[in-house]
């Protein structure tokens, strides 16, 4: 299919399958043991507060990370303004359930096609746009964004919005669960279809995606769009599972960075290589978060780490562990030769 | 319009921003026809065929192609209409492989025939058939050359227009691939050829214009063009 993909190592693609669903497995049997029925069977309990709290957390940056690839990594629009169809996600169930009274469900449909709406909005003018000023025109947009919002009176101003708590971590892990498996499989199937192509054309050569009949600018924004959606979706996910957003926790053009990061240092472009970059660096920065001397470090560190990945490793972690020679220097020097310019 | 002509050109103005390129291009082109255009450096020609192929907008003026005006429609329209532009500098999909830059040149076509007519253009590129797994971006300039026609070829244009396609190749490898070309109009397929070659370009068409600074400064049969004195003077260096 994509070139990458039938560089698979043997072990990666017997394995995958088996590896996959016991993670799947895991992730979705573990949680049910914190049911009071469960505990009182007396099975082991597997899940505690905390638990949950980062599970959501990098399911919820796996559904980021992964959107942002449909646009960033399939199609090659680097997009610094996802974090707006995140806040715009979260502040439709933000101002649905707690001013409107909608319920949570309803609301978290109408989260989605918010984040597509606007993304159609700014999108055509924005695609029209390559490389850095791309990058630059879309940060402006999820700077603006969380700044109108947080000025306007109905929208809870600069304090934010409140929701009437819903005291569940099993559903909020389950939903954001969900939503990262819909990512996924979003993804998974956009690769193994006529747009998927177009897309894949037009990040490899956007003229040449034109001469050979790709609707390009309707292919861009139709991305774009997908990735808006899903990551509306999690926003607004979020906000009801948070009950309290403003500017800060859902515009924070850090989230986006992290997005960012993750795919690529992850493997852009690739099914699962943003998965893979959400779920190690979250669990990084998360464990890095406990504050002292040892973290500022550590931080110092990864952000060395990441350098060195996205120098000597561009095309991903999925890539180079998957990749045609492995560990050896020709495919650092070879990737290296690629992707500089 | 021309009774029969493939493709009719109607006072074509068109470039970037505020000043035109081109200003008041005719041309026509019949069925099966290899028709050159020719011209110095920024002359407007590479324009031409983007305009013709939707890629560039059209001030004035109107493109008929076969029965159809095809000026105004979106790029894809226009490819899926059997008017196929394979453009300057090969603009390959360099990381991916020979086959998949072939095949992507069938992107609009939704019949079954695609891997048959992969391997009857393989034919005119015999160099390439054992290089399908090869990334593009890593063959000779040559090779992606041939590439790059042979995308254009599988998405089985009625008319082909290849910009500039001795572009930084050795006279050698130009001279088999303007063969190459010539092959593939005698096969069937009309060809729109911009060159600045303009030795070469004259020996294979039948007919050819010269463009200069933006309008058409000359036509005629290629072998009366060759023994133009002007064309001589400007372009052939006696």
């Amino acid at each position: 299919m994509i070139a990458r993909e039938r560089r698979l190592p043997r072990w990666l693609r017997r394995g995958g399958l088996p590896i996959g669903g016991l993670a799947l497995a895991y992730l979705i049997l573990a949680p049910l043991t914190s049911i009071d029925a469960a505990q009182q069977a007396g099975l082991p309990l597997l899940t505690d507060k905390l638990w949950f709290r980062i599970a959501t957390t990098v399911a919820m940056f796996v559904v980021m990370a992964s959107a942002w690839n449909i646009i960033g990594g399939l199609t090659g629009y680097a997009s610094f303004g996802n974090v707006a169809f995140f806040g715009l996600g979260a502040y439709t169930v933000g101002v649905l359930v707690s001013s409107r009274g909608w319920p949570f469900a309803l609301a978290l449909v109408v989260a989605p096609l918010v984040a597509a709406v606007f993304a159609v909005l700014v999108g055509i003018p924005l695609l029209r746009l390559r490389g850095h000023y791309f990058a630059v025109a879309t940060l402006g947009v999820g700077v603006a964004v969380g700044e109108v919002v947080n000025n306007i009176g109905p929208l809870g101003a600069s304090t934010g919005l409140f929701l009437p708590i819903v005291r569940s971590d099993l559903l909020f892990f389950y939903l954001m669960l969900a939503a990262a498996i819909l990512a996924v499989v979003t993804t998974w199937v956009i690769l193994r279809t006529r747009f998927g192509y177009g897309l894949l054309a037009i990040r490899e050569n956007e003229e040449a995606a034109a001469v050979i009949g790709v609707n390009t600018t309707f292919y861009k924004v139709a991305a774009f769009c997908i990735a808006a959606a899903l990551t509306g979706l999690a926003g607004g996910i979020f906000a009801q599972w948070n009950s309290f957003i403003n500017q800060e926790n859902v515009f924070a053009i850090t989230n986006n960075v992290q997005m960012i990061l993750m795919a690529v240092v992850g493997g852009a472009g690739t099914v699962l290589g943003p998965v893979a970059g959400a779920v190690v660096l979250k669990l990084i920065i998360e464990t890095l978060a406990g504050g002292g001397s040892a973290a500022v470090y550590s931080q110092i560190g990864l952000g060395v780490l990441l350098a060195i990945c996205v120098i000597f490793i561009p095309r991903g972690v999925i890539d180079f562990f998957g990749g045609r020679s492995r560990l050896s220097l020709r495919y650092l020097r070879q990737t290296l030769r690629e992707t500089s310019a | 319009m021309t009774v029969g002509s493939l493709l009719q050109v109607d006072k074509l103005t068109a470039g970037f921003g505020l000043t035109p390129v081109l200003f008041d291009v005719d041309l026509e082109l019949q069925p099966g026809e290899l028709v050159a255009v020719i011209g110095a450096n920024g002359a407007g020609k590479s324009t031409l065929l983007g305009a013709l192929s939707g890629l560039v907008r059209l001030e004035r003026g109107s493109v008929h192609f076969g029965d159809r005006r095809i000026s105004g429609l979106r790029p894809e329209m226009i490819v899926a209409s059997g008017l196929v532009h394979v453009p300057q500098g090969r603009r390959l999909f360099s990381t991916m492989t020979v086959q998949r830059n072939l095949l992507l040149g069938a992107y609009r076509r939704r019949d079954g025939r695609v891997q048959q007519d992969l391997q009857r253009i393989l034919q005119y590129f015999p160099a390439l058939a054992d290089k399908l797994d090869r990334d593009a971006g890593t063959l000779s300039g040559g090779e992606q050359q041939m590439v790059a026609i042979g995308r254009g070829l599988m998405a089985r244009p009625r008319l082909l227009m290849i910009d500039e396609p001795s572009l930084g190749l050795a006279p050698k490898v130009v001279d088999r691939v303007m063969e190459i070309v010539k092959t593939i109009n005698q096969d069937g397929t009309a060809v729109l050829l911009v060159e600045q070659d303009v030795v070469l370009a004259l020996e294979i068409a039948n007919r050819g214009y010269v463009l200069e600074n933006g309008r058409i400064a000359m036509s005629g049969a290629a072998a009366d063009l060759r023994r133009d004195p002007a064309v001589r003077k400007a372009y052939l260096g006696v």
